[in-house]
């Protein structure tokens, strides 16, 4: 059976993740941890997590995994003292505009701390990490966005989405429509 | 009778050229004790650091693979100053290898060019480096062994296959795997330039399972480690080999090879992860260390009967190291290729590594590489402060228009490209490596005049609108020379059959070994070798 790129979400792959990490054995966790310090914080309160998410669909329209969120707006909270003040104050920006999507009110956000902020919110789901360093924390790595940019040709590398020699397909075309995700 | 001190056959190390030769030595009934320095890890495990890895260190071969204070490798986040290798001269031998059980293979690409006759006769053909001690029609069987060992898949029609010159008694185990759609479109530009972009011969699983492991189902993660074995890596060998009597000793670093006073190989040593020492002794040794920790560990073993080194009395061990010095041409398109489809190499164009041209300046091999390029581009598009809609099309734009395309090179065999003991120490006290390397003249003049200017012709046909050059030589990771083989033993290391020159009951087999490099991957050679010398160990064993 040819499994088809709608399945990226699926059954099959998830629980291949989850047996792979029920296996993971006790040094690989002490990686994740060492490479992630700041995962280990979970001081966040519910309103600052839900304002994050607020900010969050704000800036991508596309459907955003509050899991995901939460390990990044953790990590936000230890980076920036005043995140409840940044989240605050880039809604009230977009609310004021009426925003329906990132485009009708990004302009709109004054540079400097805030611009930078919200570029890091977006880099951080795109790229699933904090930074593009070598010590970055990790939020996730088959959710970051930018693979579901792709996700109707390129593979999630380890996470193959055809089967034994079936990879060969036209070749899509720029022109073709961006996956709904 | 092996026990935890003693067997028949000693191995040192469990990459695939201890592992086959362990295979075969227990298939003929002699006892065998390998020792490795490194740890025995999980896949599970290995693709789970992988996965946990920031996505901007993904490029890293090593990062999956953090090596342990006692066995340390490369790694790619070190300060030159606490670096593994110690390195000096104009170019830079930073090779990545693993000190895992299983060693380098859990991370290799696994394509497997065979040499082909011309390959092995420089110096008679073109005047320049070192003919082999043995020739193509010699080692060809073994090819053969190494392909149905390995599981080495590639065409069955004879004009796809390499080498052209020189025979090939038996097909492959597997047919070839398929190209992607850039694969494809990659070999149709360079058919318009009259380049012939083949398949490459891979030791990958193409649409069948093979050695009880799985057909490759396109994860595109074959380098750093392949999640479900359909790539070959020696650690899917090692329970077989402990089922049929094999005992391995892990998390054990080989500091000495001991000789007695016939100048006979008597004993290894070796430190636990404890530093505490212990001593194998054996009736035949087998040095599979790799092509850099091989002639590290024989330097490290001096003796007053062997004061250059073990197996050392020609003073070429640490010499003629060599690789095949690389250059990327990263291309931007204007169509889309979608590098990221099916296996992270599968295609190369190899007739451009021949010709006449060899007796003035290197030949080199093309490949176009076919990794998922999200991990290489996300990060250039989020710069360009781009949101919404504009950011995820740049993003696809940049993942399907952008590729590499890689020129790897042969090098001679030159003494001055040299290993030695550093007066660097490592965790456990031993010496680290220092070498000093120089990729020269021969090598240069290829990038001058032909390399760059076929690659550049390749990116214009396939439509760039911009090219990157890496501005100088990288590493392909296929370490080669340092116990060169041949027929004397006043200027080699091993003969024909890997066995130390100076110890009847030492074996070095691998890519030490190689007299030449060519340009194609060489561990399928590496392993040809390994063969050759169970083939000379059984035989001598059986004298014994
Ligand atoms: C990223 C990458 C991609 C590659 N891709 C390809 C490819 O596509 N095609 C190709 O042909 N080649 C490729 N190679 C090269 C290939 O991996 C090596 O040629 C091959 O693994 C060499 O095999 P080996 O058994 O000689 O050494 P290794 O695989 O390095 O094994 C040596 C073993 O010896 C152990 N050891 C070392 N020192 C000691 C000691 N003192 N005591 C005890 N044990 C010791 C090590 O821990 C290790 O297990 C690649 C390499 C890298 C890094
Ligand atoms: S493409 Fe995937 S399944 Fe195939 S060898 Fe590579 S990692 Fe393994």
């Amino acid at each position: 059976m040819t499994r088809q790129p709608k399945d990226l979400n699926g059954t099959l792959m998830m629980s291949r993740r989850g047996i792979l990490l029920g296996g993971a054995t006790l040094f690989a966790g002490s990686i994740a941890a060492s490479l992630c310090p700041t995962l280990a914080l979970a001081a966040v309160d519910a309103g600052t997590q839900g304002q994050f998410m607020k900010l969050s669909n704000l800036l991508i329209q596309h459907q955003l995994n509050p899991a995901v969120g939460a390990r990044i707006v953790d990590m936000a909270s230890g980076e920036y003292k005043n995140l409840a003040q940044m989240l605050d104050a880039i809604i009230a920006i977009a609310e004021k505009k009426n925003a329906a999507q990132v485009e009708d009110f990004f302009a709109d956000i004054p540079d400097g701390e805030l611009k930078d902020f919200a570029h890091w919110v977006i880099s951080a789901w795109y790229s699933g990490c904090s930074s593009e360093k070598r010590n970055a924390a990790v939020f996730t790595y088959e959710e970051a966005l930018t693979f579901r940019t792709t996700s109707d040709v390129v593979t999630i590398p380890s996470y193959g989405l055809s089967g034994p020699n079936l990879w060969t397909r036209p070749n899509v075309p720029l022109s073709a429509p961006m996956p709904r995700f | 009778m092996v026990t935890k001190n003693s067997a028949d056959v000693v191995i040192v190390g469990t990459g695939v050229v201890g592992v086959v030769i362990a295979e075969q030595l227990l298939d003929a009934g002699h006892s065998v004790l390998m020792i490795e320095a490194g740890p025995r890890v999980t896949r599970a495990e290995v693709v789970e650091n992988w996965r946990n890895a920031p996505l901007g260190v993904k490029g890293d071969t090593s990062v999956a693979y953090p090596s342990r204070p006692w066995a340390p490798h490369p790694m790619g986040n070190e300060k030159p100053e606490d670096a593994y290798l110690q390195l000096s001269g104009p170019d830079s031998y930073a090779q990545t290898f693993i000190r895992y059980a299983g060693g380098s293979t859990w991370h290799w690409a696994g394509t497997s060019w065979r040499l082909t006759p011309e390959d092995m006769r420089l110096k008679s053909l073109y005047g320049v480096g070192r003919d082999w001690a043995i020739d193509y029609d010699t080692l060809e069987s073994y090819y053969v062994r190494t392909e149905n060992k390995l599981g080495i898949c590639g065409p069955s029609d004879r004009g796809l296959q390499w080498p052209q010159t020189g025979a090939r008694s038996a097909p492959y185990p597997m047919p070839a795997l398929p190209f992607s759609p850039g694969e494809t479109r990659f070999t149709e530009i360079a058919k318009s330039l009259g380049y012939n972009n083949i398949p490459v011969a891979q030791a990958r699983n193409s649409g069948m399972p093979y050695d009880g492991r799985p057909a490759c189902c396109g994860n595109n993660n074959c380098v750093p480690v392949c999640p479900v074995a359909a790539k070959y890596d020696a650690e899917t060998a090692l329970h077989r080999l402990e089922k049929k009597g094999a005992t391995l000793l892990v998390d054990s670093v080989v500091y000495k090879v001991e000789t007695n006073a016939q100048n006979k190989i008597e004993a290894v040593s070796y430190y636990d992860q404890h530093k505490e020492s212990h001593r194998i002794t054996g009736k035949l040794f087998v040095l599979a260390c790799n092509g850099l920790e091989n002639p590290k560990l024989l330097l490290m073993s001096k003796d007053d009967r062997n004061p250059n080194g073990v197996a050392n009395s020609s003073d070429q061990v640490g010499r003629n190291m060599m690789d095949h010095p690389q250059l990327t041409l990263t291309v931007t398109t204007k169509e889309p290729f979608w590098s990221g489809v099916g296996p992270v190499v599968n295609s190369g164009i190899m007739e451009t590594s021949q010709g006449s041209f060899r007796s003035e300046h290197a030949g080199a091999y093309f490949r176009y590489n076919n990794f998922a390029r999200n991990r290489f581009v996300t990060f250039a598009a989020l710069k360009k402060g781009l949101v919404g809609k504009a950011l995820d099309e740049e993003i696809r734009r940049m993942t399907a228009c952008t590729a590499d395309v890689v020129a790897a090179h042969e090098v001679l065999p030159d003494p001055n490209n040299r290993l030695t003991l550093s007066d660097k120490t490592d965790w456990l006290g031993l010496p680290k490596p220092h070498i000093h390397y120089d990729v020269g003249e021969y090598t240069r003049r290829s990038a001058e005049v032909y390399s760059l200017p076929i690659g550049k012709r390749i990116a214009e046909a396939m439509g760039a609108t911009d090219v990157k050059i890496s501005p100088k030589f990288n590493q392909s990771k296929h370490i080669m020379g340092g116990t060169i083989m041949g027929n004397e033993a006043s200027n080699s290391v091993v003969d024909v059959d890997c066995r130390s020159h100076d110890h009847e009951n030492l074996f070095i087999p691998g890519g030490g070994a190689m007299a030449s490099t060519a340009c194609g991957n060489s561990t399928i050679t590496m392993v040809a070798l390994a063969i050759k010398s169970a083939d000379a160990i059984v035989e001598q064993m059986r004298g014994a």
